[in-house]
């Protein structure tokens, strides 16, 4: 290390040093023992200076507090138990696989039909254009009321659509003949809404 | 190096960026932090705290509860000044629970109990490191009594009277760049009479770490 170096720690310790020096030695200092090594046994000097009668001389205090530090954080932190691993990755596999069985027989429900995948799949209206012009597609329409965004078929969009136009009392809503046809929802929705017009 | 009064980093400030560096938890930073201040913490406890045998282990609480609490550190006052105030209570709370041990002798047992697995602080009181210590103070002091009379006088004027470096050049009559060379050169020469007992001392210490 060179003697410029050197003074510069020196004046570091007393606040003499510029800030971009300074900034840069602190850097160097993290990194670089011989530096700190320099720090320290200058601030030994300003300790046997500065002692006074009764308290001993002071050397290199932070080297062993921080061992300390490190070694009560290192006996907090304790190690996983061999052959837990094993059972921790089953668990979360058999949860993950109920969960997703739930879902699918959840989706299965609301399509009792064992024929066409198509007929199960009701055909959701999901632009406002849609709504107005219907795909190409047998569709027909259904007026549904607002109280309707409970069921779980109607899309984000549409439920945002009856929230916002919650003054009219029935939403048009676009589905296929055979999906309403044979679906027990979409036969429930066209139940109310045929209810609902007679009304 | 141009120096220019308006850009120094003061000594409050290389104390907070240590902070700031200490709290992402740059060890080195801390440890930078505890040297710097170790000896007026020892004078403080020693304050209260009479058996110098105690002064140590007493100071090493006093910065681990500093780190500890080092979050709850906002600057409103200096570093050194909360750090004072850790130190009185931490002295006074090993005074109480002092005066507790020797009135039940129980926990002695314990304390043997849990010397084996307390690795890390058995090095410190070998034999060796004690004389070490003792030998320190006495190289410290002749080192400190065999400097030139300029450079004893800068240094016990900047570590003593704590005046600042313009102040020094105005005590002592000389420009500042003096100054700044003889506090330097006093410290090295310090240092250069250290080296050797503070190397054969850090090989020891590692010696019987590995034992």
């Amino acid at each position: 290390m060179s003697d410029q170096s050197k003074q510069n720690i020196s004046q570091l310790m007393d606040g003499e040093l510029s800030r971009d020096c300074s900034r840069f030695l602190l850097k160097r200092m993290h990194h670089d023992g011989d530096f700190r090594q320099s720090w320290n046994h200058y601030h030994l000097l300003r300790s046997a200076v500065q002692q006074d009668g009764q308290a001993p001389l002071m050397h290199n205090l932070g080297c062993r507090v921080t061992q300390r530090l490190q070694s009560d954080s290192e006996s907090v932190r304790q190690p996983a138990k061999p052959g837990r691993g094993w059972v921790k990755a089953i668990t979360g596999s058999a949860i993950a696989a109920s969960v997703a069985l739930l879902a699918v027989i959840s989706f299965n429900q609301n399509n009792l039909s064992s024929g066409d995948a198509d007929f199960m799949v009701p055909e959701y209206a999901k632009t406002a254009k849609q709504l107005i012009n219907p795909p190409n597609a047998v569709t027909a329409r259904v007026e549904q009321t607002p109280r309707y965004t409970r069921f779980p078929d109607l899309t984000p969009q549409v439920q945002h659509y009856i929230m916002d136009k919650n003054t009219q009392t029935m939403v048009p809503i676009y589905y296929r003949v055979q999906s309403i046809q044979q679906s027990p929802v979409q036969q429930s929705i066209q139940y109310q809404s045929r209810r609902y017009t007679d009304e | 190096m141009k120096q220019d009064n308006n850009t120094k980093m003061s000594e409050k400030t290389l104390d907070a960026e240590l902070v700031e560096q200490a709290k992402k938890g740059h060890m080195p930073a801390f440890e930078m932090l505890v040297n710097r201040y170790q000896q007026r913490v020892a004078n403080v406890i020693a304050k209260l705290v009479k058996d110098r045998s105690e002064i140590e282990d007493v100071a090493q609480e006093v910065f681990i509860k500093v780190f500890r609490a080092l979050p709850r550190f906002r600057g409103d006052s200096s570093f050194y000044t909360w750090v004072y105030r850790i130190a009185i209570n931490t002295a006074k709370n090993h005074l109480v629970a002092k005066s507790r041990r020797i009135q039940n002798t129980q926990v002695e047992y314990e304390e043997a109990e849990s010397f084996s697995t307390n690795e890390a602080h058995r090095n410190l009181d070998t034999p060796d490191a004690v004389y070490a210590r003792g030998e320190l103070e006495q190289v410290m002091s002749k080192a400190i009594s065999q400097l030139p009379e300029d450079l004893k006088t800068a240094i016990i004027l900047r570590e003593v009277d704590g005046l600042s470096y313009e102040e020094i050049a105005e005590e002592m009559a000389c420009p500042i760049g003096t100054v700044r060379s003889r506090i330097f050169r006093a410290r090295d020469a310090i240092d250069q009479a250290l080296r050797p007992l503070l190397d054969k001392e850090h090989n020891n210490q590692e010696h019987v770490r590995s034992i």
